[in-house]
């Protein structure tokens, strides 16, 4: 088991009122599964993301990662899984926009101290592998939406994590390459064994996806089939 | 990376570097100015140390040097002569110049000097003068002097040139090989010489007459028994001449670090203001390093080195361009040409003291990005991710 959730809640206050963004959520995600978890806007996808890539605390409940509890970990250790065994992908690619398609793939290699030439030869092999070999030097306002998100798809691959976390990938993206970067994501949790956890309402990921959860009002349920 | 982050946004980043930049121009023009004046000042009362200097009562005495008023009759040598304790009497005619070779300025800008003859080391002490050249004959009919060597390097006078000051032409007879700021600029000639061309006769000695104490006698008991012995006469030892001078150049100072303080408090400002703004601009940036694991050092270095850039690149240009004005404030208040002043532009501005201004800058800046580097640093993720969506 890669990740496992216990009663795993999350509030936020906002203002007078207390929002319960995830709620008591439990959740078993095996290693090289393909996994979607669907929902509406505000249902808490993003939250239960934050909470499985140790970007948030959570107000109850745990989170396992490689059956350890988070909650006992402190912040530079959470950094460090972060850094060395889960990879992001954001709807919005968050690519530094300073830095050309290359450099975005070569930061999480230098902030893991990987010396200057294997940490290039990495980057241009993920590129490569994304299909981007020709955009290496192209800052991310000279690429295309379709061609942001598999730059970000190659940094999320950087330092080989286990995990990938993928918050609607093919939100900002069009249908043609919206399935271009799904089957991009499948390809890779296929041959590299690396489990991808996708947020998102697009239900053509939640059919190519190995195990599908649909959460609304911050509780998760596991669809059949 | 920085610097690309910097560039990122250019009119921004450069108005703010120009903000740097104009903070250092004032810091170095005024601070090389002052330190220059304050310099010059304390310089000048080098000269005659452990003697004397008897004035007229009411004259407005600079360190050494009666600047305005002050007349001596000249019974008031033998005077002072008669003195007991007072070895040597030397008379002198101290006249600061506003205008040299038919150039008039507003400041004075070099000094004569009216001595006797074959006292001329009381003055200038062991200074040599440039090969080739002589002391003034003591004959004033022969109208000869020596000048500082800056005078003789403006107006290139060498042995033998004449110059002409007070209507008078006058003979080049030696020039002094000298750095000293007030000897350079100085025109020494015979004090009866001095007399005729400033008085027009030889009624009054001058304005100020050196007295040197005899062995075991202290300045203090030689300036005490002059001025209860000879009316209308003021004797300055030099800790009182230091006296008159030192709160007025402790205040040129405060000022000076007054202002420069405020100006460096300026440009912090300045600093920590833009580099909010980028860092507010930059959230999702921020959110986003962190995410991916970037180590909160990272990220407040990150931000420090931007804004210790900002620094580097605002002093080194306000350095250039404040040593540039600092030059310039010299050669108007001077009328030195700036061409001389080029030559001599670490004089004026030290490597040092550019070296300080430098490094205050950029710690100034440095400090000034430790707020927004703290911001940056601890960006709740989370929540800045969520605001996007």
């Amino acid at each position: 088991m890669i990740v496992k959730t216990r009663e795993l809640t999350r509030t936020y206050r906002l203002g007078a009122s207390v929002i319960t963004a995830v709620n008591k959520v439990n959740l078993e995600i095996k290693e090289a599964t393909f996994v979607s978890i669907v929902g509406p806007s505000g249902s808490g996808k993003t939250t239960l993301l934050n909470l499985i890539g140790l970007n948030d605390h959570p107000t109850s409940g745990k989170v396992f990662f490689k059956n350890e509890d988070t909650s006992l970990l402190t912040n530079k250790e959470r950094r460090k899984i972060r850094l060395q065994s889960i990879g992001f992908v954001f709807q919005t690619f968050n690519l530094l926009p300073t830095l050309t398609a290359l450099e975005n793939v070569e930061l999480p290699l230098a902030l893991a101290k990987i010396p200057l030439k294997p940490q290039r030869e990495k980057a241009i092999q993920l590129l490569e592998a994304v299909g981007l070999a020709d955009r290496l030097q192209h800052r991310p306002k000279e690429l295309s939406t379709g061609e942001m998100q598999r730059v970000a798809i190659a940094r999320s691959l950087a330092n080989n994590p286990c995990l990938i976390l993928a918050d609607e990938p093919t939100g900002e993206l069009d249908s043609e390459t919206g399935y271009e970067i799904i089957k991009l994501l499948l390809s890779l949790c296929r041959k590299h064994k690396t489990t991808v956890v996708v947020a998102t309402h697009d239900e053509r990921v939640a059919k190519a996806s190995d195990v599908k959860y649909s959460i609304r009002d911050g509780m998760i349920t596991q669809d059949s089939g | 990376m920085c610097l690309r982050n910097l560039l990122r946004r250019r009119f921004r980043t450069s108005l703010c570097i120009f903000g740097v930049c104009l903070a250092t121009i004032f810091i170095v023009a005024i601070g090389a100015t002052t330190t220059n004046y304050t310099t010059v000042i304390r310089d000048m009362n080098v000269f005659f140390g452990g003697d004397v200097v008897v004035v007229a009562e009411g004259a407005m005495v600079i360190q050494a040097f009666p600047v305005v008023g002050g007349n001596l009759p000249v019974s008031v040598v033998e005077k002072v002569q008669q003195v007991n304790g007072v070895k040597t009497a030397v008379p002198m005619l101290v006249q600061f110049g506003y205008q040299f070779e038919a150039v008039i300025q507003l400041a004075p800008t070099n000094v004569s000097v009216g001595i006797p003859p074959g006292n001329w080391s009381v003055l200038v002490g062991h200074t040599p003068l440039n090969p080739g050249g002589d002391w003034p004959s003591p004959d004033p009919g022969k109208k000869e002097v020596v000048i500082g060597s800056s005078l003789a390097k403006q107006y290139d006078l060498t042995v033998g040139s004449k110059v002409k000051t007070e209507n008078t032409n006058l003979t080049v007879a030696g020039i002094l090989d000298t750095r000293s700021a007030l000897l350079s600029r100085s025109i020494i000639l015979p004090l009866e010489l001095a007399q005729h061309l400033y008085y027009g006769h030889t009624m009054w000695i001058g304005n100020m007459v050196v007295a040197q104490p005899e062995e075991g006698v202290t300045e203090k008991e030689v300036a005490d028994r002059i001025e209860a012995e000879i009316l209308g006469v003021e004797a300055l030892t030099t800790h009182e001449r230091n006296e008159i001078v030192e709160p007025l150049l402790h205040d040129i100072e405060t000022w000076n670090n007054g202002i420069s303080g405020v100006l460096y408090l300026l440009s912090m400002v300045l600093v920590i203001t833009v580099a909010m703004m980028n860092v507010s601009e930059r959230r999702r940036d921020f959110a986003t390093l962190d995410a991916i694991g970037a180590p909160k050092g990272a990220i407040f270095r990150m931000v420090l080195t931007e804004t210790m850039l900002i620094g580097l690149l605002g002093g080194l240009s306000g350095i250039v361009l404040g040593s540039i004005a600092a030059i310039l404030i010299a050669s108007i208040y001077t009328n030195i040409p700036l061409s001389m002043f080029f030559f001599d532009l670490f004089n004026i501005v030290s490597p040092l003291f550019m070296m300080k201004i430098l490094a205050s800058t950029v710690a100034v800046s440095c400090v000034a990005g430790v707020i927004p580097a703290i911001a940056a640093s601890k960006m709740n993720i989370p929540e800045v991710l969520r605001s996007e969506y």
